[in-house]
């Protein structure tokens, strides 16, 4: 058995093989890092299966279920080893009045799946709700959704209250949604706008690394 | 109401139903359970033949939607409870609902029955841009597609602004956006003197407020028009949708269940898009007293349903009722390539053709992946609802639509991805007076001869 045998368990959302697995690999001494590297391209693959609809969601939803497995086994170890790896905190939700909850539950699963800790607020939320989500949690981003021209309004509405409350720095804000724009995000002081899920980890990843 | 004996049942089972975590409904009940149907009943999806001749599996997806119906239930998002029905009640439900219905007023009414396999009587066509556009086009557009002599019923256009104002979602602003939506299409009915037209409105309303707001005998959404109750993909609802159904049945219009199966989504491919579109309307008979079925599964990277995969879904889902029901459904065409292009003439043709011989009635047409305001126009609807009539009227067979669908395929299906966006409303008509342009009208024509030469006989 080996890491390649993980990867396997991993990549057709074999939960509960994919941790036994990686619990016997971690017992006799194999490494955290390498393993949750591998493990990461492993989901870039699975991701680029999903984004040519080669694999479909309920699939990717496995995987990334196996793969969240397979982190809380290695948490302890990657501790130790001096790799714990969040890439950031979300929280995420469509905004108030919107019920449109399919492209969200994209973005928070290619996020989940690429390291990042992402609660996850549902459709139809009040912006006071997203700021006070994120401040509970300690988030580094507030990412919202809104797919209808008569919603949008909310996301702005959501940095108006983090600014009202003093708070606009602590919190990076990323919007996006078929009908917003790069055009919508400068409009509103949004910090990031991503057209589509896809690309959304890597460029959230960069905007943290930037401000930092 | 199609099934309001059982309404207020129902509206409990809302309430009291079976408990689960919203986040395990569609992950550990719907998605496995289709998985399992999908096998036990052997479907399988061949992409030679985006409109198939199977009768066999017709009825297997038949019986493997109404056994997902009765296994996995629908799931009310506010109470977080199942609402389930038992074979009895879909047995019921099927027994008690009409075939036919007469819809809209006075000379302008007809009559919508249910179609079969292969029938010989065209089907009841519905118009609509299915997008969002300037509020100063939305009246002209309103007229155009009024102007368009097949049209048997509208969906008009939808409002983002209303006397200047942006429309924000459940405000004030809405409720008079809804207004205004309605008062323009039927006034653009009345000064064509069609006054009756079947009417599905209104698409601005966006909360069930909106939608109570125009109901009204005499200046707004009649008891001879219709309206729409959304679901949330896949198999669930919120009371806010509930409220809508409710309110329809008691207020006394037609019921329509607005439905779209994603095909990449919890459904996965083919197989399982076709039976859950065909068990969604097991759910808008039973659970929305819904007359009708509007279904418009789509993809999920395209958000359209011209390609192969989606229209041997349609097909499949269309024959699968029409040979084992007695339901009245429209399929609703998604296309990638936006207004004044070949490309969209010919998928909108192809989803016509293809849906009207496999048992459905159309609803015409979503275009440039139903995102961008103003990109839509009647001219393509007409195309595709003419090619609808003609394989009727000719009593054309799935075989032979099916090679026609393959030959218009191969001119755009490589193009999906990079679909052309297109003109705008007002590029491709002339907005005073609702009419086509030259270019356009042109473009139009040059297509159907083309569908012609393929065999259509179209019938003017
Ligand atoms: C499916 C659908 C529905 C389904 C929704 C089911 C569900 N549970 O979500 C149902 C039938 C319920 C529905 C209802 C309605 N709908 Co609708 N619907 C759509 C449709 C066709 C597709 C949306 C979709 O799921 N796309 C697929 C996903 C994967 O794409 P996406 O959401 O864009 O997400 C991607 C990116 O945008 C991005 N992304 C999205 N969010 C975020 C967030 C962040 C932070 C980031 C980084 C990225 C990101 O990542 C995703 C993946 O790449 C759109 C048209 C369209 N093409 O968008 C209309 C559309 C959104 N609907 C519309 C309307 C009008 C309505 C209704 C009002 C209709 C009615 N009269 O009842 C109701 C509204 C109810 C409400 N209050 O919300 C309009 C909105 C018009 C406007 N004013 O702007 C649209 C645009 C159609 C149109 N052209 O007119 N709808």
């Amino acid at each position: 058995m080996s890491l390649e045998q993980l990867s396997k368990f991993v990549e057709d959302g074999e939960s509960d093989s994919a941790r036994e697995l990686a619990e016997t690999l971690l017992v006799n001494g194999a490494n955290p890092i390498e393993m949750i590297e591998m493990l990461t391209r492993t989901m870039a693959h699975v991701g680029e299966l999903f984004a040519k609809l080669d694999i479909f969601l309920p699939e990717i939803m496995m995987a990334g279920d196996a793969l969240g497995g397979v982190v809380k086994v290695l948490g302890p170890y990657l501790e130790k080893a001096g790799g714990r790896q969040c890439k950031g905190k979300v929280v995420i939700g469509v905004v108030k009045g919107d019920l449109h909850e399919i492209g969200k539950n994209i973005v928070k699963l290619l996020l989940e799946t690429s390291g990042f800790v992402v609660k996850d607020l549902g459709y139809d939320v009040d912006p006071l709700t997203f700021v006070k989500e994120a401040e509970t949690m300690g988030a580094d981003f507030i990412a919202s959704s809104s797919l209808m021209t008569t919603t949008m309004p909310r996301q702005k509405e959501i940095i108006e209250i983090l600014k009202d409350k003093g708070i606009r720095d602590k919190f990076k804000v990323v919007i996006g949604g078929a009908p917003t724009s790069q055009l919508w995000a400068d409009k509103i002081g949004a910090d990031l706008y991503c057209y589509d899920a896809k690309s959304a980890p890597e460029r959230m990843v960069s905007i943290l690394e930037t401000s930092h | 109401m199609a099934t309001a004996y059982r309404l207020w049942e129902i509206l409990e089972r809302a309430r009291t139903g079976r408990f689960m975590d919203e986040d395990d409904f569609l992950p550990k009940r719907f998605t496995p359970t289709l998985k399992k149907l999908i096998k036990q009943y052997e479907i399988k999806y061949d992409p030679k033949n985006p409109c198939p001749s199977d009768d066999a599996m017709a009825d297997r997806i038949w019986q493997a939607a109404w056994d997902l119906f009765r296994d996995v239930g629908y799931y009310n998002t506010d109470s977080h409870r199942i609402i389930e029905v038992t074979d009895a009640e879909i047995k019921e439900a099927l027994y008690m609902a009409n075939d036919q219905y007469w819809v809209g007023g006075g000379k302008d009414a007809r009559l919508w029955k249910h179609r079969t396999v292969e029938d010989k009587t065209p089907p009841f066509c519905i118009m609509s841009p299915d997008i969002t556009v300037d509020e100063k086009y939305h009246q002209s557009m309103c007229m155009a597609y009024l102007k368009e002599p097949l049209l048997d019923g509208l969906c008009g256009p939808i409002l983002e602004e209303t006397f200047g104002h942006l429309i924000e979602s459940g405000g004030p602003s809405e409720i008079s956006g809804c207004i205004q939506h309605i008062y323009n299409q039927k006034m653009a009915a009345r000064l064509l003197g069609r006054p009756g037209t079947f009417m599905v409105a209104v698409g601005t309303a966006e909360h069930d407020s909106g939608q109570i707001a125009v109901s009204d005998d005499n200046w707004g959404v009649q008891k001879t028009d219709s309206r729409l109750v959304g679901s949330l993909t896949e198999f669930k609802t919120a009371d806010t949708l509930l409220n809508r159904a409710l309110h329809y049945a008691q207020y006394g219009c037609f019921t329509g269940n607005l439905t779209g199966a994603i095909y990449g989504g919890w459904c996965g491919g083919s197989e399982g898009t076709a039976v859950t579109t065909v068990a969604y309307s097991l759910i808008g008979l039973m659970i929305h007293g819904a007359i009708y079925n509007q279904h418009f599964p789509f993809h999920l990277n395209y958000c359209s349903n011209t390609t192969r995969e989606l229209l041997w879904a349609i097909s499949m889902a269309g024959q699968a009722m029409a040979r084992n029901s007695k339901l009245l459904y429209t399929s609703n065409g998604f296309a990638n390539a936006g207004p004044m292009t070949e490309m969209l003439f010919r998928e909108t043709a192809v989803h016509a053709m293809v849906s009207t011989v496999s048992g459905w009635h159309l609803w015409e047409m979503a275009s440039a992946r139903n995102k961008y305001r103003n990109r839509a126009t009647p001219l393509e609807a007409r195309l595709g609802i003419e090619a609808g009539h003609a394989v009727a009227n000719q009593g054309m067979s799935r075989a032979e639509v099916n090679e026609i669908a393959n030959r218009l395929l191969a001119t755009y299906e490589d193009h999906a991805v990079d679909a052309p966006m297109g003109s705008e409303y007002q590029e491709c008509y002339d907005v005073a007076k609702a009419v086509p342009t030259q270019e356009h009208l042109d473009m139009y024509r040059r297509i159907k001869d083309e569908i012609a030469a393929l065999g259509v006989k179209f019938p003017y």
